[in-house]
């Protein structure tokens, strides 16, 4: 059949132009990772384009994030996911980046996202009485009521409308010991496990039938909202102080008259569960709502009754704080509600049991501190974890300690998206010590933390968990399952931009993924040095992605097996280096450095890419080399995708 | 210590014959018996094998309760399931066979697996009869169950499972052909070259190499010509596994192509054909190519075959 004269004369256009199109796209001028995995794959007669896993590989389900599912089609879009996660802050407005993980909390099916509680007039004016006689300080503390008051407890109400009153003691009970371990765990009888798994099993079958009733969408959009209303009237009496336009004792000078019959509770910043501080140093014990400080060594030792649930915002302006959790649920947590702690400088110290310093639980948790050298204790669920909500830590610089013991640093289970992004400094992150990993070794412990995204296989998908560092000589320190990690339709992160790092994990770790997931560590500059023992080091198992991409410095990659570029069943697994002059040091070289294994009757994807310097190998690589491995299907390559210039001035 | 005698008096009693217990017994048996099979606890590894044997030595009579166990989420389970099946072996294909005629497709996709493993020729016809099923997960599983069994009654199911709409399905049916040896598969494995699914497309060349060596090289004489460039540098990648005269020559043609890759792909698989340069072609390649990173890939591929590799 002929075609239409136009259009034959388009297709013709079209096919003498496009050899030539295609000819003057020089592959070199793509960002190195890119050419990189093109020319490899190109090597392997694969494609980029092959790492991609089918959403319904598995049985789909409700929990699942749209942006972990896009991903799952598209993995190697993990490089660029990361890089607009490292662009979404900017210092000193944590509802920056807080709005931006927000967007991406939408479910795979979810229709419309919920906005908080909008607050009627009659609820906003006339409340209180004022106590206080500074404009702007009255200003705070209204928009803060209004929020305490009202928008977190409507929201509150919005997020678990369709839930009866048995459904919602599940969530701070049976869920939570889905979350939580004992060490007492150690010492039970095969029964006793066995029981133990089967009533986990139960609780997650009982939760999931009615855990998709929860849209925790409106009580993070309020905490969201919150943060960037009490900021600008923060910032208005911080410029003030500053300014030396008003000190410190002019704000806080009271009303000059009061009746006799006082009543506290109708006096703005003089409620039960309000405290307003001074410049000196203060002590807080209990169970708070507000607490406004002024500067000063301070110690707060606070409480939270997950039974009685409600917002809490604690604003520090500066002093060597210490932070005492006297019981779960503290120290910017939202659990069914959402906690914000704002701590603007010093050198602090922050002491949580669980579900503490930027823990998102059925809400909405982000421990924000704006300086200093300042360390992080805690136990579960801590520092940027979330579980149906959001958990963000933040630190803008400071030689900082992170110490936790499991599902932590960066944290995403269902429904939930944990984050911690330092900004500078050099810092150190511990995850591990405490729960042994009983299912694999006597000697080890589960770590499930520093950039890991975790589900309830095979029930309900994870979340986001995730590690932006911006600078400093870091130290990632960790056991099973951690650093750029994930397991079960989850996506774990790290993305280190700058100095030498030193990442050390024993098992499932740095840019690993596992059971229909997605693992990356992006590290841009530094001399980096990568140690573990096995599924390390960009390692894809089970229909996951693990990848690793080191774009600068002379690093050090020390592994024993199925690692650096290793895919394990019909998983794919990714070791790209652009520069350095590098060591790659393996024990098993039969599965690794660009190794796949069968599954299912083919094979997974192993590449392993090194694109510039001098580098040495113990294992299957080699400098200037490209090789195939005898597996399926796997092969690396080692190149200088920049020859260096062998011509001489004057030749 | 009081565990240990109670798991040894457990496994012990586990060996009694199916026939001796009541079907409530049998019931009971088989379930203490799985939870010590399936425990994946580091500290209980070692009694997993013992029960695993326990409830095979049961036989027949606990296929049933087998199969209804495949309905478990449990990866662990799931696994567990199938060793215990394998060693029962082909007195649980009657009951496995049966359980293809199931509603659940989930259970139907892993009871083909359980026959392919058996490879018993039993099952057969009826696993060709599931190849059709609308679950692709079904037909993956039967078609590669037919491979496993390696009966040639299976061969049309499978040659049809090259054209299905699912890259799995492909790739099952790719690998079938070359465990069946089906040599009038080969126009297709070699269109199959060119599969968007990597498992397809991979699984075809490997199976490409079971069968005719003249077939194949004549059919990938033209497919290397193909608009589809996976198909030619994977066509050159095969010739180069078969290594015969006729292969090199198709192979030292492509090493004059305009495409850097296609001249890498054929000029590395002329050093797998010829590992010691009989013929004397590697000169005239290296010497006519100009692109670094293709003299790079011919260097490395003349090394790695130096070291044996």
């Amino acid at each position: 059949m002929l075609l239409p004269m136009s259009v034959s004369i388009r297709i013709a256009i079209v096919l003498v132009l496009l050899p030539l199109a295609l000819a003057g796209e020089n592959p070199e001028q793509l960002p190195p990772e890119q050419f990189g995995l093109q020319h490899l794959t190109e090597y392997l007669g694969l494609m980029p384009g092959d790492i991609s896993f089918r959403r319904d590989y598995t049985e789909p389900d409700s929990f699942r994030f749209e942006i972990v599912a896009d991903l799952m089609t598209h993995p190697l879009g993990m490089i660029n996911y990361c890089t607009g996660l490292r662009d979404a802050h900017v210092k000193g407005q944590p509802e920056i980046l807080a709005g931006v993980l927000f967007t991406d909390m939408a479910t795979e099916y979810q229709s419309e996202r919920l906005g908080p509680y909008h607050p009627d007039i009659t609820e906003i004016q006339g409340r209180y009485n004022l106590y206080y006689t500074n404009l702007s300080l009255n200003r705070l503390l209204t928009r803060a009521a209004v929020y305490i008051d009202v928008v977190f407890p409507r929201s509150s109400e919005m997020m678990l409308a369709w839930l009866s009153s048995v459904q919602r003691k599940f969530l701070t009970n049976e869920f939570r010991e889905l979350i939580v371990m004992r060490q007492e765990e150690e010492s039970l009888s095969m029964q006793g496990l066995d029981s133990l798994e089967k009533l986990e099993e139960k609780y997650t079958e009982e939760f999931a039938a009615f855990g998709t009733m929860i849209d925790m969408d409106p009580v993070v959009a309020a905490g969201i909202d919150c943060l960037r209303e009490l900021l600008l009237e923060v910032k208005a009496l911080q410029g003030m102080v500053r300014s030396g336009q008003m000190t410190v004792a002019d704000l806080l000078k009271e009303a000059g008259y009061l009746p006799d019959d006082f009543d506290a509770e109708t006096y703005l910043g003089k409620q039960s569960g309000w405290k307003v501080g001074g410049p000196g140093d203060d002590y807080y014990r209990g169970d708070y709502r507000f607490i406004l400080d002024f500067g000063g060594d301070d110690v707060y030792d606070l409480t939270y009754d997950p039974s009685n649930p409600h917002g809490v915002v604690i604003i520090d302006f500066g002093g060597d704080d210490h932070y005492r959790a006297e019981s779960d649920f503290t120290c910017g947590s939202g659990c069914l509600s959402v906690g914000l702690l704002l701590d603007f400088s010093g050198n602090d110290r922050y002491d949580a049991r669980s579900f503490g310093l930027g823990s998102g639980y059925f809400g909405l948790g982000i421990l924000y501190d704006g300086g200093g050298d300042d360390r992080y204790n805690g136990d579960t669920h801590v520092q940027g974890a979330g579980s149906f909500g959001m958990g963000l830590l933040i630190d803008e610089g400071g030689r900082d300690i992170y110490d936790a013991a499991l599902h932590a640093q960066g944290f995403g289970f269902v429904e939930g998206v944990g984050v911690i992004y330092d900004t500078d400094g050099s810092d150190s992150y511990y995850a591990g010590g405490k729960y042994k990993d009983q299912l694999r070794y006597e000697d080890h412990y589960l770590s499930l933390s520093q950039g890991f995204g975790y589900g309830l296989r095979p029930w309900m998908s994870g979340g986001v968990g995730a590690i932006v560092d911006l600078g400093g000589n870091d130290n990632y320190c960790a056991d099973i399952f951690a650093q750029g990690c994930s397991y079960w339709w989850s996506l774990g992160i790290i993305y280190d931009s700058s100095g030498n790092d030193s990442y050390h994990c024993y098992q499932y770790g740095q840019g690993t993924a596992t059971h229909m997931s997605l693992g990356i560590i992006v590290d841009d500059f530094g001399n980096d040095v990568y140690y573990g023992k096995g599924l390390m080091q960009g390692c894809g198992h089970d229909y996951s992605c693990g990848l690793i991409l080191d774009r600068h410095g002379d690093d050090t990659y020390t592994a024993y097996d199925l690692s650096q570029a290793a895919g394990s069943a019909n998983g794919a697994g990714v070791l790209i280096d652009n520069e350095g002059d590098d060591r790659y040091l393996i024990r098993n070289a039969k599965n690794s450095q660009g190794y796949g294994n069968p599954r299912r009757d083919f094979g997974s994807i192993g590449l392993f890419i090194d694109l510039g310097g001098t580098d040495q190998y113990a294992g299957n690589g080699r400098d200037n080399f490209y090789w195939k491995t005898d597996s399926k299907w796997g092969g690396g390559m080692d190149i200088e995708l920049q020859p260096s210039d062998s011509m001489k001035a004057g030749d | 210590m009081i565990l240990t005698v109670a798991l040894a008096a457990v496994l012990l009693t586990g060996t009694v014959s199916a026939g001796m217990l009541a079907t409530g017994e049998l019931e009971q048996r088989i379930d203490s018996l799985f939870v010590i099979a399936s425990s994946g606890e580091v500290r209980f590894r070692d009694q997993n094998e013992p029960a695993m044997d326990s409830i095979a030595a049961l036989g027949a009579p606990a296929v049933p309760y087998l199969i209804d166990r495949f309905t478990t989420r449990s990866a662990r389970e799931r696994w567990t399931v199938i060793w215990i099946l394998q060693r029962i072996g082909s007195p649980a294909v009657p009951d496995l066979v049966q359980a293809l005629r199931r509603s659940d497709g989930l259970v139907v996709q892993r009871v083909c697996w359980a026959l392919g493993d058996i490879k018993d020729t039993m099952a057969v016809e009826p696993l060709i009869q599931v190849c059709s099923h609308p679950r692709w997960q079904v037909r993956e599983q039967a078609i590669g169950a037919l491979g496993k069994i390696a009966d040639i009654r299976g061969g049309s199911a499978a040659i049809n499972g090259l054209a299905d709409s699912i890259g799995q399905v492909r790739k099952a049916a790719a690998v079938t052909c070359g465990k069946l040896k089906l040599h009038q598969s080969i126009r297709k494995l070699a269109h199959v070259l060119g599969d968007d699914f990597y498992g397809a497309r991979l699984s075809a060349a490997a199976s490409l190499l079971k069968l005719d060596t003249n077939a194949v090289v004549a059919t990938l004489a033209d497919s290397v010509r193909s608009a589809n460039r996976l198909v030619g540098n994977i066509a050159c990648d095969v010739l180069g596994e078969n290594g015969t005269d006729d292969a090199m020559l198709i192979l030292l043609g492509e090493t004059g192509s305009d495409n850097p890759d296609r001249r890498a792909h054929a000029a590395v698989a002329l050093v797998k054909a010829d590992p010691h340069d009989n013929c004397g072609f590697r000169k005239q390649v290296i010497d006519r190519e100009t692109d670094r990173l293709v003299l790079l890939k011919i260097q490395s591929a003349i090394d790695a075959v130096g070291n044996g590799q």
